[in-house]
């Protein structure tokens, strides 16, 4: 059988304006999706969670102080390079107000162990475990390291996922220490 | 240049800007998944009653990704595992893995980690009983990996591996044998 060339021109054509067109519409809803999931600028949603030492730990015991909310595991190694800058930023900023918390990720790795390895690492803020709901609650996390910079008042005022510099992860501590009602109203 | 070769150039590339244009809209689809490891498909391997014989695995971590290798260079480090359920008259030896390379990475420049990157293959030594049926069987389990790129890591994943063995009479074998008693559960 021929093929009229105009035809498969046009059809090439009409395929590819498809794919644009559906690609377009399904970067549009990704987009809205990640709006919808990106919870900076609102308050952190609430959690209670098992420490490592057993207390039950709320995230709203913590009103008032900037948190550091990190989510890590063992099997991290970028979360290990972050980890010994949030000690000395806890020792740093912890009198201005500063709580960091570790959320850990591991699923088959004891608490026993997990908390070895937090002895190990020097880890001197709590470590809660994590507890189905709580990831999809701030947005979902796909990968480790990720952490939330929340201000006094309990808003998310900052994220970063992956691990950055430290430089970053301390001007967002300070922007923490810096944002919320308590802060405005001391000034 | 004869009219027909002017509508085969122009056909063909009409087809190759289509199926460029497909190929680049493809790679920025937002949010797809990316498969950390890839299974090659793995051909059916002849095995003989009772002799233990390698069959070859071979697998591929994306690029731009590293996984750890069987013996992690760190204690927390999540090994890459392969765990099989053969039939039951089937037995699965053991499961020789590669070395890991060691690598640094920027995230910890001075230290070396034991990975694979790019292709790497396994072998796992199969040997069926002397009493299974000769025929084709089906081995599945899954590849316990976990992965990571130069600034973040994933959690653990699990990929599903299927690969298939034709039992054959071992050599010589007088075929005076009669069917075993016991049947393996997987007889494709």
């Amino acid at each position: 059988m021929k093929r009229d060339p105009v035809v498969v021109i046009v059809v090439a054509i009409v395929i590819t304006f498809m794919l644009v067109y559906g690609v377009q519409r399904a970067r549009h809803a990704h987009d809205s999706l990640n709006r919808e999931n990106d919870i900076t600028g609102k308050l952190a949603p609430d959690f209670s969670l098992q420490s490592l030492d057993g207390k039950t730990i709320r995230l709203s015991d913590f009103k008032g102080k900037a948190v550091l909310l990190n989510f890590w595991a063992t099997w991290c190694e970028p979360c290990k390079i972050e980890t010994p800058w949030f000690v000395q930023l806890q020792n740093q900023y912890g009198p201005s107000g500063l709580q960091v918390l570790g959320v850990d990720m591991d699923e088959d790795t004891s608490s026993k162990d997990i908390a070895k390895f937090a002895k190990e690492m020097g880890m001197n803020y709590p470590v809660v475990l994590v507890k189905e709901g709580v990831t999809e609650s701030y947005g979902g996390l796909d990968y480790l390291p990720a952490s939330f910079y929340i201000d006094r008042d309990g808003r998310v005022v900052d994220k970063v996922f992956g691990l950055k510099g430290r430089a970053e992860v301390e001007s967002s501590v300070k922007k923490a220490l810096a944002s919320g009602q308590a802060v405005r109203a001391a000034r | 240049m004869s009219f027909r070769v002017r509508c085969v150039s122009k056909s063909g590339l009409a087809l190759l800007f289509c199926c460029t244009a497909a190929v680049l809209v493809a790679d920025e689809i937002p949010g797809k998944k990316i498969p950390y490891v890839t299974a090659a498909p793995m051909p059916v391997t002849t095995v003989q009653r009772g002799k233990p014989t390698p069959v070859e695995l071979h697998f591929r971590v994306a690029s731009g990704y590293h996984v750890n290798s069987n013996t992690p260079s760190l204690e927390y480090l999540i090994a890459t595992a392969l765990k099989l359920d053969a039939p039951t008259d089937i037995v699965v030896g053991k499961i020789k893995y590669p070395a890991g390379q060691m690598m640094s990475f920027p995230f910890a420049p001075d230290q070396k980690l034991s990975v694979y990157s790019g292709p790497f293959d396994l072998a796992v030594t199969v040997r069926p009983l002397a009493s299974v049926l000769p025929g084709k069987y089906s081995l599945r389990g899954h590849l316990k990996y976990q992965a990571c790129d130069n600034a973040a890591c994933y959690p653990p994943r699990e990929l599903p591996v299927e690969f298939e063995v034709k039992v054959t009479k071992a050599a010589g074998a007088g075929g005076g044998r009669r069917n075993p008693r016991q049947s393996p559960h997987v007889h494709m």
